[in-house]
């Protein structure tokens, strides 16, 4: 028997089987659509169909004949099965119901989620046009006024908020104009289109705000410096917005870059909660991802205003600029000069200008293993930036919505894998590893060039020494000349050249990966004041979260070993006879603190080993084999003695139950023992005829063999006149029946009967 | 549960009133999602932290085969960049596998942990399931037996019956009762367990990137050249390709 799993019964059907009302239409459709849900669910549609079969016409696909066939061979068995066909076809109803109700209710949930969603949108839209507009309006002027003389730069901290403030004032405007509500299906799609709408200008006014922003940060901190005004300035912000914990002018400036980065992860979660088939759903999956590219766009747009600034600071070019520019001019010259310095003084002599090719050659293929070692380091790199790319953490849903800090890290991750390190892969491929693929291309010329001169010169040195040389001759020594020269001259510049390139994508790896921790710094920044424990030193966050952690993990463990000690206990089902007798054989021999019950039933695989049966009870001897190996456990399965795996042992706690309220207290005892083994008395209970609220009866027919036993009928009460045989066995019992013969019976067949369930309490009683 | 072939045997009497299914149902299938959920988020940070350590380690292999190049040798300002930029890479492998174990430590070890208690949990559910069954079926007999004409061996075995469905009836009881205690509490206990997680998740990547926004920008201010813009290292690149396709050496022979 299975738990009922997720009854998939499906939540979310891309087409509702629930429009069509009709019984006929509905049990057909979903019974077909369980089965396209679930393939391999074969039981639920087992289930469906013998109903479905009874009521659906042809349009059932065609397991449904089979499964009428099967049912109506069912119906010949007993004839309970037609009280069951009803109960059948009544839970079948009554599951259909319930699939019904409960896609309604997941529909629900996910329209209010969607709804919520929107609704957060909207409202926190609302209240960061309101901080930022208090922080424009009364704050700044508040520090204008108030502060003698006015802070320094304290304009310029508010230069681009305007924008801001507008093109989020007009969003908020376009949305009221509608005068929608939020739990209208038109509200996401005018969502969207004022979102769409307004895109460009967010652009516009967002990307200002964000390569500005560093400014920002500066004429801050250059307040913090002073410390007698910074204390006035906080006093000012403190009195201008009593009810929001802000302790700085970051506090409000910050928000436009939290804000945009936002965007996407609100507009996603609303796509989440959509169902696919809402007229808006297009809609809604092409503005989140608009508010991707804006994202995008307005980082890329901040990095060229950085550098374009920082470039019309420097006005020289580092000195290790020059030394590079030197460098390969000087290795160029260098053996120009060499080679020329050789031509004049001592004619061509292939020797000496072999040295100084064998150089430009040794140096020509170090150069090209580094090229291409380099090459596949960085595609290695990028394979892996690929494969950090493709794991979605931020795509988990936990039900923590409400919570910040998993808020805070959603946004954070999918700011980091959505925009802001594919902008750092896509400037990688183009600014490296591009130039070095065309670079590893272009190594190839020179290569097979060397290669020939090498041919060359070997044909060369043959005729070297030869005073006149045939025409043939003569053409190959000038073309060895020729070539060797080429090389000569050319193969340093474009040693050089290649050097100088690989150099620089070295520079190009290193601004951009500082300029991707430069974007997630002023991400993190936004976020600084959310999180309760980030104002902890590291050594205190550090602690602080390991303690937790640790916490959580004792509480997990906790609660693990309660489920698994109340709600694992064994089953509390009554013994079979055999079972009673073996654990009371047991608990006299070993005591009921050995007592273990067999869990799954095992088969002995090694000498000495024994076969058990599930549900069997042994008593423990010992808890180690004879080489003590604690994991096999010597046991006493009621004479056999063998070793058992002690993992499928599991203690057996003897029933205990409260002794029902009896007006004999003497028998309470007994009468428990007797009720749980309900089927044989207990060899050394006193004998019932003494009480008259219980006595004893047959429980089944039964048909003397023997002259020494008695026959009964089941019901018939008797009078046990000795609990065992003459050889002191239970498993017989001597009893007198009702007429009066005495003989043997199995003590199986008794039962313990109250008086009060309708028999009368004499022998007399007839069935 | 409904999805049995043979109907024979099921208690006529609603044993377990249908708003109590329904919340059980509602309660453990919370649960299931958070059981997939917790597995899946488990297992997508374990791969992200292993494509993080491999990234790192492909960046430092970058620095260390060039400097291991004998180009370096040529020349002495060449080999101090190569240094530097090398120096540069082992320092932020050296956070982030920091980093990394940290994470382990907070994030991807408690979740793996919390995982661990599900088994247990569909374990005591499936047992409340079979309990329940043997409750159904021993009631059915029971009312099998009263419905009968009250003869001695019907009496007889109405009485067995009985106290064979008493214990039963108890157990389930008292499983059911527990269960629907635990589980919303357990589902409630996520939020405590996890805020620390995500928070060392994120305070563990501000300190990273903190870091390498300090030695990148002094690297980047030593080996690279200062103030370019993409296009203009486009431009520059460009053109220094196309100084050397124009020496005859690299054009195609």
């Amino acid at each position: 028997m299975e738990v009922p799993r997720r009854l998939s019964f499906p939540l979310v059907l891309p087409k509702p089987a629930s429009s069509a009302r009709s019984p006929l239409g509905a049990a057909g459709q979903t019974a077909g659509s369980s089965k396209d849900q679930t393939g391999g669910e074969k039981l639920i549609s087992e289930e469906k169909t013998p109903e479905s079969g009874v009521i659906v016409v042809v349009e059932a696909p065609p397991e449904d004949g089979k499964a009428a066939r099967r049912f109506s061979s069912q119906d010949s068995f007993s004839e309970e099965s037609s009280l069951s066909e009803e109960r059948l076809e009544e839970e079948a109803r009554e599951a259909q119901r319930r699939a019904e109700e409960e896609e309604a209710a997941a529909k629900e949930r996910a329209a209010q989620r969607q709804q919520l969603a929107i609704q957060e949108l909207v409202e926190s839209e609302r209240s960061y046009l309101r901080l930022l507009q208090l922080s424009t309006v009364t704050i700044r002027s508040n520090l204008q006024q108030q502060l003698q003389p006015p802070p320094a730069g304290l304009d310029s901290m508010f230069l681009h908020i305007e924008e801001v403030i507008d093109v989020s004032s007009r969003l908020l405007s376009l949305l009221d104009q509608k005068q929608l509500q939020f739990g209208e299906p038109d509200f996401p799609q005018s969502l969207c289109d004022s979102f769409l709408s307004l895109s460009s200008e967010m652009e516009a006014a967002y990307k200002e705000y964000l390569a500005h922003y560093n400014h920002v940060t500066e004429v801050e901190n250059s307040y913090k410096q002073k410390e007698a005004l910074w204390n006035e300035v906080v006093r000012v912000i403190k009195a201008a917005a009593p009810d929001v914990n802000a302790t700085s002018l970051s506090f409000f400036l910050v928000m436009p870059v939290q804000r945009i980065a936002r965007y996407p992860l609100l507009l996603q979660t609303i796509q989440k909660h959509t169902d696919a088939s809402h007229p808006a759903y297009a809609l809604l999956e092409q503005t989140a991802h608009t508010s991707v590219a804006l994202n995008c766009r307005i980082n890329e747009y901040k990095r060229f205003r950085e550098v374009a600034d920082k470039y019309r600071k420097t006005e020289m070019l580092t000195i290790k600029d020059k030394i590079v520019r030197l460098n390969t001019h000087s290795i160029a010259k260098k053996t120009a000069r060499l080679g020329q310095q050789i031509k004049h003084e001592a004619g061509l002599k292939p020797k000496l200008v072999d040295e100084e090719f064998d150089a430009l050659e040794g140096f020509f293929y170090v150069l090209e293993n580094g090229i291409l070692e380099l090459l596949e380091n960085v595609e290695m790199y990028l394979q892996h930036l690929q494969g950090f790319l493709s794991c979605r953490t931020e795509d988990f849903d936990l039900d923590m919505d409400g919570e910040k800090a998993p808020i805070c890290y959603k946004e954070i991750t999918t700011a980091l894998r959505q925009w802001i390190l594919p902008m750092f892969e896509k400037r990688m491929r183009k600014l490296i590893h591009q130039p070095l693929c065309a670079l590893r291309d272009l190594l190839v010329g020179p290569r097979n060039l060397i290669r020939k001169r090498l041919d060359k010169l070997l044909d060369y040195e043959v005729i070297e020494g030869k005073p006149n040389l045939s025409y043939e001759e003569q053409a190959v020594a000038n073309t060895y000349r020729t070539l060797n020269t080429l090389l000569l001259t050319e193969l340093p510049q474009f040693n050089g050249l290649a050097l100088q390139m690989m150099w620089s994508t070295l520079g190009t790896f290193s601004c951009l990966h500082r300029d991707l921790a430069a974007d997630m710094e002023q991400l993190f920044h936004s976020f600084a004041q959310q999180l309760p424990h980030s104002s902890l030193s590291p050594g205190a966050f550090w602690e602080w979260a390991e303690s937790s952690v640790l916490e959580g993990a004792r509480r997990l463990q906790h609660l693990c070993r309660m489920v698994e000690d109340k709600l694992n206990a064994p089953d509390a089902q009554p013994l079979s006879p055999s079972s009673q007798r073996r654990l009371k054989q047991l608990t006299d021999k070993h005591g009921s603190g050995k007592i273990f019950q067999v869990m799954s039933t095992v088969v002995g695989t090694r000498d000495l080993d024994l076969n058990l049966t599930k549900g069997e009870l042994v008593a423990v001897i010992s808890e180690a084999d004879s080489r003590g190996d604690r994991r096999r456990w010597l046991v006493d399965a009621g004479g056999k003695r063998g070793y058992a795996a002690a993992s499928k042992l599991i203690r057996y706690h003897q029933p205990t139950d409260d002794p029902p309220p009896s007006p004999h207290p003497n028998l309470t005892e007994d009468v428990t023992t007797r009720r749980r083994h309900s089927y044989s008395p207990a060899g050394n209970a006193p004998l019932p005829m003494s009480q008259p609220c219980f006595q004893v009866v047959g429980a089944y027919d039964f048909t003397a063999r023997s002259k020494h036993e008695v026959s009964f009928r089941a019901g018939e009460p008797v009078r046990i006149l000795e609990p065992h045989d003459k050889r002191g066995s239970p498993e017989w019992s001597l009893v007198e029946v009702r007429g009066g013969q005495r003989g043997y019976v199995p003590s199986n067949y008794l039962a313990i009967m109250p008086v009060g369930a309708g028999l009368p309490p004499n022998p007399g009683f007839f069935l | 549960m409904s999805w049995i072939p043979f109907k024979i045997g099921q208690p006529k009497k609603q044993i377990v009133s249908k708003t109590v299914e329904r919340d059980f149902e509602r309660e453990y299938d919370k649960l299931q999602k958070l059981e997939d959920q917790t597995k899946k988020l488990h297992k997508d940070m374990k791969k992200s932290t292993e494509a993080d350590l491999a990234m790192s380690k492909a960046a430092v292999k970058i620095s260390a085969d060039l400097l291991s190049n004998p180009l370096c040798e040529q020349d002495q300002a060449f080999l101090d960049s190569m240094t530097a930029l090398d120096t540069a890479m082992r320092r932020m492998d050296a956070f982030n596998q920091e980093k990394v174990n940290q994470i382990q430590k907070t994030v991807v070890d408690p979740l793996k942990k919390y995982s661990s208690v599900f088994p247990s949990l569909n374990m005591a559910v499936k047992r409340r399931e079979q309990t329940l069954q043997d409750y159904k079926r021993l009631q059915a007999k029971v009312e099998k037996y009263e419905e009968k004409e009250k003869t001695g061996p019907v009496m007889v075995k109405l009485h067995q019956a009985k106290e064979e469905l008493r214990p039963v009836k108890d157990d389930f009881e008292a499983k059911n009762k527990q269960l629907l205690d635990e589980m919303p509490k357990f589902y409630q206990s996520r939020i405590d367990y996890f805020q620390p997680s995500f928070e060392a998740l994120i305070r563990a990547q501000v300190v990273y990137f903190t870091e390498m926004y300090k030695i990148f920008s002094e690297l980047t201010d030593q080996i690279d050249q200062a103030g370019l813009t993409d296009e203009q290292r486009e431009r520059e690149t460009e053109a220094k390709l196309t100084e050397l396709r124009a020496l005859s050496i690299v054009a195609d022979d």
